[in-house]
């Protein structure tokens, strides 16, 4: 009677639905954006660095009177540090009053000056040094600054269920400990920070890392809901510092609803040497041209596999 | 396994699986759809467990198991036993295909749990332990929805062939 029982049981399973038609509808699911928001790295890190540890702090001294007119647009510097303050990323965002970004990466091995001396060390120095040097390079205002330890990137994508990023090719790095396929995956944790820092065997070196930076934000971006959102707040509380001064509330009050982000990179043209390493040395009428370029206009909007 | 790994390998089965518990292929398809939309939220720690597929498949159970509309499954059982009273006179009691339909429709009016513990055991070859894993449930409890379940079908197979006039 097994046999039968067996058989029976086969015959029933094999009147399922077809698989493809499942998994076209769970794409379809996943692509419905939760409550349709859609924030970039700067609107989490600056978002939630609001919510955890500026604005309890400013209402206190405000007593909330929210401003009637739509906000100013703001530029911000966002710096992406390691466990010891040394800058791995760095993000020049400019939102306008409707919440609404563009968002361009600056390389951090940009030169400044004619030294040696690259971008990423200013900010273990004076964070004042780094946001000057931003404005020489770019011609625009740096408004304010927020620096985030990426480590909490690790915890954060574990924190949503991991975050959805594309490979073109699979990635292995002993030095990062990056292991993963190619294609779409899901990644968090240990795993996302190695993505996020894997520099060595990536063939545009540290501007394949910021089209990675841009795509796992992205991928972030997409998983936030107003039900994690608090919580994502939370685990970043600690990790961010913003400058003095910055009236974060009224910066905060302007992420009401859908937010559209472009995300680009700042061109760097080849490496050159100086004193035997290499880097970028950018042409600030060029680079001024660009940045005002795209906090004007329409930047492109990332999409796609990252290597 | 990243989530998209994991459905790659395993939807397919975990299709059979549920259209084989629930005997209604859209209820499945509904049930396996929800439950991944949700197994992907937390994908972090089923990912990380040692048997995720165990897991999600326990989501499924649970699913149908506490299904509502109790009433509406009911019906499609109904339905299938009715069929099944006259698929005999109809066909010939040697014919395979008629003994397999017959079959499957005195599964579809067993109680849900004990036809989940049965296409545990019989489709997807789990132990004892592992379908206590599933559905959430001691291995005795186990142990005796199976007895039960098989006592129904032997009783109703050999009141089958009395009827038929043919030994089994």
């Amino acid at each position: 009677m097994n046999d039968l029982i067996r058989q029976a049981i086969a015959a029933e399973a094999e009147e399922r639905v077809d698989s493809r038609t499942v998994l076209a509808n769970l794409h379809k699911a996943k692509k419905r954006k939760p409550f349709g928001l859609i924030v970039g790295v700067a609107t989490l890190t600056v978002a939630a660095a609001v919510a955890a540890v500026v604005i309890p702090t400013t209402l206190k001294k405000t007593d909330a009177s929210p401003a009637a007119q739509t906000p100013a647009a703001q530029n911000v510097l966002l710096i992406g540090t390691d466990e010891y303050h040394r800058t791995d990323a760095l993000v020049f965002a400019r939102f306008e009053g409707d919440g609404s970004a563009t968002v361009i990466s600056l390389p951090r091995d940009i030169y400044v000056g004619s030294g040696p001396d690259r971008i990423n060390s200013l900010y273990m120095e004076d964070p004042r040094k780094l946001t000057d040097a931003v404005e020489q390079m770019t011609g625009a205002k740096v408004d304010h600054y927020a620096a985030i330890n990426m480590s909490a990137f690790g915890q954060i994508a574990a924190a949503v269920g991991g975050v959805e990023v594309c490979l073109s090719a699979p990635a292995k790095d002993p030095r990062s400990g990056t292991d993963l396929p190619a294609g779409r995956q899901l990644i968090s944790g240990d795993q996302a920070l190695a993505f996020l820092r894997q520099r060595f065997d990536l063939t545009g070196g540290d501007l394949d890392r910021a089209k990675r930076h841009q795509a796992f934000l992205a991928g972030l971006a997409a998983k936030i809901t107003k039900d994690n959102a608090l919580m994502i707040a939370r685990q970043v509380s600690g990790t961010i510092q913003v400058d003095q001064g910055w009236d974060v509330a009224e910066f905060a009050a302007r992420f009401q609803g859908p937010v559209k982000i472009r995300t680009t990179t700042l061109p760097v043209g080849e490496p050159v040497q100086r004193d035997g390493t290499f880097g970028f040395a950018v042409d600030p009428a060029q680079a001024k041209q660009f940045v005002e370029t795209q906090f004007n206009g329409e930047g492109p909007v990332r999409d796609g596999c990252v290597y | 396994m990243g989530f998209d790994q994991f459905v790659a390998d395993r939807l397919d089965r975990l299709l059979g699986y549920a259209t084989a518990i629930t005997c209604d292929k859209h209820l499945a398809q509904d049930i396996v759809q929800n439950v991944l939309i949700r197994a992907q939220g937390k994908w972090e720690r089923i990912g990380a467990m040692d048997a995720p597929y165990l897991y999600v498949k326990r989501m499924v159970t649970n699913d149908y198991l506490s299904w509502r509309r109790r009433r509406a499954a009911r019906e499609i059982a109904v339905e299938r036993a009715e069929l099944a009273k006259h698929a005999p006179s109809m066909a010939d009691p040697a014919d395979a295909h008629a003994e397999r339909e017959a079959m499957r429709a005195r599964i579809a009016i067993l109680p849900r749990k004990q036809r989940a513990a049965l296409v545990l055991r019989f489709y997807e070859d789990c132990s004892d332990a592992e379908i206590a894993q599933v559905l959430g449930c001691a291995e005795s409890t186990v142990r005796s929805q199976l007895s039960r379940a098989l006592q129904t079908l032997r009783t109703h197979e050999l009141a089958r062939s009395a009827t038929l006039g043919v030994h089994s």
